[in-house]
């Protein structure tokens, strides 16, 4: 990654943060950054209001054709779901009718033939077989992929909120949104050869932390952890070093004790 | 305030005939979107329908706001997931665009108009528009707007950061928080 050499660099990759062009390495950077620095979260919000307008050059007349054919389509889909939903409430309090029990017999009798004509065709059945595997694999792979963007997208919303809550610490920041915690670092030093750092919570009007998360900055000491605990019952958050694999109660001083008040 | 918020909230309620109206007045955004950044009129009829359907069927992920802000975001991670699982794009680590709440007023995109965003636009110098344009629809990355437009990386950076400031003041307090 290019790091940014200045302060002015920064702004100017805000820009770019701003536009949606920063691949997400450096986008954690500038996003830390941003968390950190209120001339930069100012700049951001501005510039970002530009960029959101950009989407409006390209509201354009929609040949009628398509328009048509899009609306027809969208709203059958959106009607059956509708009446889906209804019938599905029918359904728990009406019995079938017994001519849909012969209608459901014959189909499901076409159903099974069918089915004993597709085995009969032990190739086509292999093949049918693993190109279901295949598609089960990629939607899974899909289904990943979007789980991840959207926390992604969830993450980096709540660190630049303007409703988020932030607290300075040594090299970073926290920032509470809700019932999330997340630590925002931009400055924090590589670890000890062997240890990583560790988060520590202690729940409201307790002195006892308990172990949370261990996470290192990457090469530009940064790191966007979020913490997997309920913020509204939180009162306190700490980060020590601790050794590989974290510890069960805090092993050294803590980096900085704060608590969310 | 922004009609689409109106409308949302009738849609929350499982109004058919408000999400009729909210497709009458939004899908040529979507598909507009759509289309500047996939390039291919099907995929942005299915990105429209896709995007209309999640409206439908989790109406709750718009927590209030700008609607048309937020659509438009919506519509554009979209096409990012699109171009990024197509593969079409090498730079596929290219951030989604992020949903900023409560960063914009409700209604400043109901204020805003194609026009005068196109206008706006076309006021830039033209080494600033297209490197703009070409971010915002492309969806690549910085180095890769450097390496398409023969730019240093420098330049890429200072002139969409002017770029986007003009933007900023030639629309005014139409896009002021």
């Amino acid at each position: 990654m290019n790091e940014p050499a200045n302060r002015e660099e920064m702004m100017e990759s805000v820009a770019l943060y701003a536009l949606g062009v920063l691949p997400r390495e450096e986008a954690a950077l500038i996003a830390a950054f941003i968390a950190n620095d209120l001339e930069a979260r100012r700049e951001y919000l501005d510039l970002r209001a530009a960029a959101d307008a950009i989407a409006h050059s390209a509201d354009e007349p929609v040949d009628s054709a398509t328009s048509s054919r899009m609306k027809e389509r969208l709203m059958a889909r959106v009607r059956a779901a509708a009446s889906g939903q209804t019938a599905a409430r029918s359904r728990v309090q009406a019995a079938y009718p017994a001519w849909i029990w012969g209608t459901g017999l014959a189909t499901a009798a076409a159903v099974v033939f069918s089915v004993v004509t597709v085995a009969q065709d032990v190739n086509l059945r292999g093949n049918l077989a693993a190109a279901q595997r295949r598609i089960q694999v990629l939607a899974a792979q899909n289904s990943q992929i979007e789980r991840v963007a959207a926390q992604d997208r969830r993450t980096l919303t709540d660190l630049l909120a303007p409703d988020a809550k932030r607290y300075e610490v040594a090299a970073g920041t926290v920032v509470v949104r809700r019932d999330r915690i997340y630590f925002a670092f931009s400055k924090l030093p590589p670890p000890p050869k062997g240890h990583v750092y560790q988060a520590w919570t202690a729940p409201k009007g307790s002195t006892t932390v308990a172990p949370s998360v261990t996470f290192s900055p990457n090469a530009d000491g940064v790191a966007v952890v979020a913490l997997p605990v309920d913020a509204t019952r939180v009162g306190a958050v700490a980060v020590s070093v601790e050794p590989e694999g974290g510890s069960k109660a805090p092993t050294t001083t803590p980096t900085f004790v704060k608590p969310l008040t | 305030m922004d009609p689409g918020v109106r409308l949302m909230e009738r849609v929350a309620a499982r109004d058919v005939r408000a999400f009729e109206a909210l497709y009458d007045g939004y899908h040529r955004l979507v598909f507009g979107i759509g289309l500047r950044m996939l390039g291919d009129p099907a995929l942005a009829e299915d990105l429209t329908q896709t995007v209309f359907m999640k409206i439908w069927t989790a109406p709750e992920a718009f927590r209030g706001g700008s609607f048309v802000a937020w659509v438009s975001r919506v519509a554009r991670n979209r096409a990012l997931d699109v171009l990024r699982s197509k593969a079409v794009h090498p730079e596929s680590e290219i951030p989604a665009d992020l949903p900023l709440e409560g960063a914009l007023d409700d209604d400043v995109f109901s204020r805003l108009d194609a026009q005068r965003v196109r206008d706006a636009l076309s006021a830039l110098p033209p080494e600033q528009r297209a490197l703009i344009e070409l971010g915002f629809f492309g969806g690549v990355t910085h180095q890769e707007l450097a390496r398409r437009t023969d730019t240093p990386l420098g330049t890429v950076k200072t002139r969409i950061r002017s770029g986007l400031r003009r933007m900023r003041e030639t629309l005014g307090e139409r896009v002021s928080r």
